[in-house]
């Protein structure tokens, strides 16, 4: 008795608090709005995303922008849908560059082109800001749906220290894949059977494995997916089947690869405990080396065998469909300031990732960082031969069709062929839908 | 509601038998109206909460949409069948039943054996009980997060130690004929010490009165396990048998931190084959067929705990 009373009280004043923030309308007051942020790397962005926003309501008192911190990417995609089922999106949210296009097919995005249009710029200035590499992800079908915020790629780091004891230079990088399984070689070594320092790891777990595959593809010549449909992938590819062969031949053939599928936390770990003497990892893992590495350390762009080519990766911001204008207009506000030159530099020097906005890299405390840390240089100069992330319509089970095979051959459970075979089928199965509304729907 | 029902109901037998039966009805409403208003409060957020989603799920399960922009249509049973054909979803349900098997049988075994062990209450063997009860008190994600560097390959704890006796070291979360059972060692690991209170409970149950006459009789301590024991604590068995093939079902945290149902679906369980076909796959259709034959499992499973607890009161 005396509980429920006590709950009908709870009820009441719950019931009048909902009230009051049902008719925020009323006051005259600053237009409020969420911005969704993933913290896919460590606790130390989360302080830095609140740095900004402060900055950015002290700036613009019209507007009262409010940090939302949604876990890693995929939990974001999360939220974000479910915000948007519950009829209340945030009115910008920063999201992995890969999932725009499957958001798009979903109709889950506000086009752009009408905001940049109502500012007097024409779609190609807008672009123009951003490195060419990074455009593919955030235009679809020639409208824009995103603008990119902070972006990486895949880098090989090389323990410098065993290089040199091993007699190999880490000033001369191996640059093919051939140089790198004979690195790999010679840096392996041996007691017995067993293995007590690998010449090289490569991640493979969901998302990192998928980005891995493309890189490798990449280097061999091939695409891992066809950049103006969203509905094919190019798995049972010679060009493919060459990356996943090539892996696969560090594992069983060579033996200077860890067998089995390795998460990216697990291969950091290796290479910063001097247990695996090289590894491809993103751009975004350079600030944990940096701190952590207890010796000298050589990043390097990915070696090719075709050609050198890599994958983007990292987020873009979009404002999710169904907003009110004027919360709308405050987002691409807010979105304009955070990718501008001086913050896109500081957000890039406070994570370690890479600005998108190419005039960053002229701002004096960018070109003050990048004397100091020349490594991170190599990341950006790498964006010379970067291509898009692949998407595509539902492309978590589209990629994960493809890591599942992956992780059977590293596991030595299939042959390269055999396992690309099987995921082509897989994806086109998961495709299907998508193509059934748009390739083959026919007059 | 038996609280409110009238002492005398049947006033006269001559009434006609409608306005009786109508009569009985308002009679009863009016008289357990003030225990419904009552129950009113703790009605509303269960139908809510608990009884709104699960219809929200029985209808989600029934429609499913062609292609990606033609809206939803009834689609009856097809989701089901979808699901019941998907190799994903037998093979999670094939490894959440390894995963039950062999997480119930050996944490049981073991929570059974420290209750055992530790059934006198000293200094010693309280510290001892605290401290296989710890696991229980770290939440899942925290001990997954923490078992993710122990089996870190080569550099992690269990390699550090055990490494040395290995001919090669096995990538504990990386092996599809492995990681499974990784994953089984975590959940032993943090519900063995859960299970040993219910035994320690049970083991107070035990009439002291019959140990001693078995004592006197001269019975040794295997005959007093095997024909005293083990027989006073079947109620406590059947509990934590329920209980544990529950939490077998219920308990994904540590796959979604270690493996996310990885590598090659070898350690996806039934829950996170859900979350994906929800999450990954945004087939809410689908994703609600999987939840519904789950919950038409665990209704069974519930059934069967509630007829143990009813032999429990009535074998007593």
């Amino acid at each position: 008795m005396l509980f429920s009373r006590r709950l009908m009280l709870g009820l009441a004043i719950a019931g009048t608090m909902a009230g009051a923030l049902a008719f925020p309308a009323l006051a005259e007051g600053p237009t409020e709005i969420d911005l969704f942020f993933p913290v896919p790397v460590d606790g130390k962005l989360a302080r830095d995303m609140g740095t900004l926003i402060k900055e950015f309501n002290e700036t613009h008192p019209a507007i009262k922008a409010t940090a939302v911190y949604t876990g890693s990417y995929d939990d974001t995609l999360i939220k974000t849908r479910a915000s948007i089922k519950a009829g209340k999106p945030p009115a910008a949210v920063i999201m992995s560059a890969n999932f725009l296009l499957d958001m798009q097919i979903e109709n889950e995005l506000t086009n752009l082109d009408s905001l940049i249009a109502a500012d007097g710029t024409s779609k190609d200035q807008f672009l123009g800001q951003f490195f060419p590499a990074l455009q593919g992800n955030a235009v679809i079908n020639r409208s824009v749906y995103g603008v990119p915020f902070h972006n990486s790629t895949p880098l090989l780091y090389i323990n410098a220290d065993q290089a040199k004891e091993a007699g190999l230079d880490p000033n001369k990088p191996p640059q093919t894949w051939a140089e790198l399984t004979d690195w790999a070689k010679k840096l392996t070594k041996r007691e017995g059977d067993k293995v007590t320092r690998w010449g090289i790891a490569i991640p493979c777990a969901y998302d990192y494995c998928g980005w891995m595959m493309e890189t490798l593809t990449m280097t061999n010549g091939g695409r891992y997916y066809n950049e103006e449909f969203g509905g094919e992938v190019y798995y049972d590819t010679p060009s493919m089947q060459g990356a996943l062969t090539w892996w696969n031949d560090l594992v069983t053939k060579h033996k200077v690869h860890p067998p089995g599928a390795t998460p990216g936390p697990a291969v950091s770990t290796s290479f910063i405990s001097g247990n695996a003497a090289m590894m491809m990892l993103s751009t975004g893992s350079l600030t944990y080396v940096r701190d952590n590495a207890k010796f000298a350390y050589k990043v390097a762009f990915i070696p090719r065998n075709v050609r050198n080519a890599v994958p983007i990766g990292g987020a873009s911001l979009i404002i999710p469909a169904g907003l009110e204008a004027d919360k709308q207009k405050a987002a691409w506000t807010l979105i304009k300031w955070m990718t501008s030159p001086e913050k896109s530099a500081w957000w890039s020097r406070a994570t370690g990732y890479f600005a998108p906005n190419m005039a960053a890299y002229k701002t004096p405390d960018m070109v003050e960082f990048l004397s100091k840390n020349p490594d991170a240089k190599t990341a950006v100069e790498q964006l010379n031969v970067a291509k898009p992330w692949f998407a595509t319509y539902k492309t978590v089970p589209v990629r994960k069709t493809l890591e599942d095979e992956v992780m059977l051959v590293l596991n030595g459970k299939k042959q390269p062929k055999e396992a690309l075979v099987a995921a082509q089928k897989a994806a086109d199965e998961t495709l299907k839908p998508y193509n059934a509304e748009t390739s083959l729907k026919l007059p | 509601m038996s609280l409110a029902e009238p002492a005398a109901l049947p006033v006269t037998t001559s009434a006609p038998p409608r306005l009786h039966i109508l009569k009985r009805f308002t009679t009863g409403f009016k008289t357990s109206l003030p225990a419904y208003l009552l129950l009113l409060p703790s009605l509303i957020f269960l139908a809510l909460f608990t009884y709104g989603a699960m219809g929200r799920v029985l209808v989600d399960a029934l429609y499913q949409r062609a292609t990606p922009k033609a809206p939803v249509r009834f689609v009856g049973l097809d989701n089901i069948n979808a699901v019941l054909a998907d190799p994903a979803f037998t093979g999670a349900v094939v490894n959440n039943l390894i995963y039950a098997v062999g997480t119930a049988i050996p944490s049981i075994t073991l929570a059974l054996l420290f209750a055992l062990a530790l059934s006198r209450t000293n200094a010693v063997t309280s510290v001892l009980r605290a401290a296989l009860f710890l696991p229980v008190l770290i939440p899942m994600v925290a001990a997954s997060a923490l078992f993710l560097f122990i089996f870190l390959p080569n550099v992690g704890l269990l390699d550090y130690y055990i490494g040395r006796l290995l001919p090669v070291l096995p990538n504990w979360l990386g092996d599809s004929d492995i990681a499974l059972y990784a994953i089984m060692i975590i959940t032993i690991w943090k519900n063995a010490g859960y299970y040993m209170l219910f035994f320690l409970a049970g083991l107070q149950a035990v009439p002291e009165d019959v140990m001693e006459a078995a004592h006197l009789d001269g019975a040794g301590p295997f005959q007093r396990l095997r024909y005293i024991i083990l027989p006073e604590l079947k109620p406590t068995f059947l509990f934590v048998t329920v209980i544990a093939t529950l939490n077998a079902v219920t308990q994904v945290d540590h796959v979604f931190v270690l493996t996310q149902g990885g590598p090659s679906n070898a350690t996806n369980l039934v829950l996170f084959y859900i979350y994906q076909q929800a999450v990954e796959h945004y087939d809410i259709g689908k994703a609600s067929a999987a939840t519904l034959l789950t919950l038409a499992a665990l209704m069974g499973l519930t059934a069967l705990s509630f007829r143990t607890m009813a032999n429990r009161e009535g074998g007593a």
